[in-house]
């Protein structure tokens, strides 16, 4: 068992950039599961893994929102952490890209976004103090140190978000040897629970999507699918 | 007194960090503070009302980081107006104040609950097409509406200051909101049936179908069942449990 630094590093920067873009600079998008999964899959040489697993959370964590500045769930630490868990099971097991990989990352990892909320409510508690103090600098007319505070909040997320995503290439190393011991009917049940947790994810899905008639569109379009599929399979 | 471009410019690239310092009390008052000071700078070289600029603007301020770009610009535009004395102090502290409700709530409806979600939805429905280009195809749709947008506001609000209103009116944000919802919705539906099939294609004959089925099965259950209120987190883990088991015994 070896754990790839590189690997340990690359997991680390890219979840403490990704905590920084969801918050503190420009949120464009890349710390949703679809992206920051994925991306973490290719650092990390395991691309499919990063998209299947980020596909099933950004259908389940589609409505997550944060309305009126109140923290929603943190859907990127368990992106992050899944993707390079799973990643890392697989450069130790020698297979890549497996259901049964995705679905015990996903099982493992998802509850990981009320533990970012929790995290993120600390640190926003603890932020509190740079509000109090850029008052207090403006009032001594420091106001280039008062203005500056703004930047130095957001550090503490690059740390503690990097931290753990670093810390999950390392659990994921020694994760490989218990998995390798799992029997083989169970390995099958993690293979045929990927895809439950794919649809049980879309259903989600089309519920957060607060459409007027949601259950028409999604019945109309999964109908053809099914239909044009039926149709390229008759016609070959 | 007119802030020259290069300010302009500096003012709208660091409201892109208006949620870096976000704190329980203030909420996003130091990144406005941040945004708008080489503006605030340039309108009062002197020191006191430099000091008062920046004091009124440490109040409470939260809103759509997106649309928070309109309010930025339509602060430029009375802060000019203040610096040249036109209009008191607190023409902007209630430009703010009434704006700041509104327009999270138009930001919050049409980026977070309908843009996202049908962008998110539809690259996800297109993996099996695009594979990992499908993380792209979201990045390039989401990101040219978003930057589009944020330049937009800031420019109508440095430009008519109150009239930002009736200039977001016109884009009937809350139809193409409603729009796009729908496209989330078909797209998830799409990707369940995708998904029935790509799993059944492990298996032959009557097998096959019943895994399609049963996988079309657990995805209407599921949102009949978040329909009367069911924890997705339950169904999740339940479902989970259920496949294993399935997949083990069967």
């Amino acid at each position: 068992m070896t754990v790839i630094l590189q690997h340990v590093l690359l997991a680390g920067l890219w979840g403490g950039l990704l905590a920084l873009e969801r918050r503190a600079f420009l949120q464009a998008m890349f710390s949703r599961p679809l992206v920051a999964a994925t991306v973490t899959g290719m650092l990390l040489d395991d691309a499919s893994s990063g998209l299947f697993i980020g596909l099933v959370l950004e259908l389940f964590f589609l409505g997550s929102v944060s309305l009126g500045g109140a923290a929603q769930e943190l859907e990127t630490l368990p992106a992050v952490v899944a993707a390079a868990f799973a990643a890392s099971l697989d450069h130790q097991s020698g297979v890549h890209g497996t259901p049964a990989v995705w679905a015990l990352s996903l099982l493992l990892c998802a509850p990981l976004s009320r533990v970012g909320r929790a995290f993120e409510r600390r640190l926003d508690a603890r932020a509190q103090r740079y509000g109090d103090r850029a008052r207090l600098y403006s009032d001594e007319g420091q106001l280039r140190r008062a203005v500056r505070l703004n930047l130095k909040a957001m550090w503490p997320h690059f740390v503690l978000f990097g931290l753990l995503c670093a810390a999950s290439v390392v659990v994921g190393t020694f994760a490989s040897q218990p998995f390798a011991l799992l029997p083989t009917p169970l390995i099958r049940g993690l293979a045929w629970c990927y895809p439950a947790l794919a649809a049980i994810s879309a259903a989600v899905a089309v519920n957060a999507s607060h459409a007027r008639h949601a259950q028409r569109y999604a019945a109309a379009a999964a109908l053809v699918v099914l239909l044009s599929t039926l149709a390229v399979v008759r016609l070959r | 007194m007119r802030l020259d471009p290069y300010t302009v410019l500096r003012v709208l690239w660091r409201s892109l960090f208006i949620q870096a310092g976000f704190n329980p009390e203030g909420l996003q008052n130091l990144g406005l503070v941040f945004a708008i000071y080489p503006a605030l700078q340039q309108l009062y070289p002197e020191g006191e009302a430099l000091n008062a600029a920046v004091r009124r603007h440490l109040a409470t301020f939260n809103t759509h980081p997106y649309v928070a770009a309109g309010i930025v610009g339509g602060i430029l535009f009375h802060e000019e107006r203040i610096a040249r004395g036109e209009e008191p102090a607190e023409q902007v502290v209630q430009f703010k104040a009434s704006l700041m409700g509104p327009l999270a709530a138009l930001g919050d409806g049409f980026f977070w609950l309908s843009l996202r979600p049908a962008v998110g939805a539809f690259s996800v429905a297109l993996v099996p097409v695009l594979d990992v280009w499908a993380a792209a195809l979201f990045l390039v749709l989401f990101n040219t509406v978003h930057l589009y947008a944020r330049g937009r506001f800031f420019l109508l609000g440095y430009r008519y200051g109150d009239g930002l209103v009736a200039h977001l009116s016109a884009a009937h944000l809350p139809l193409w909101g409603e729009r796009l919802r729908s496209v989330a919705a078909a797209c998830a539906g799409g990707l369940v049936a995708w998904l029935a099939l790509a799993f059944g294609q492990h298996e032959r004959g009557a097998r096959a179908a019943a895994l399609v089925g049963a996988c079309l099965v657990v995805g209407a259950l599921t949102f009949g069942l978040l329909r009367r209120a069911v924890s997705p987190w339950a169904l999740w883990y339940a479902g989970a449990a259920l496949a294993i088991a399935a997949g083990a015994l069967l």
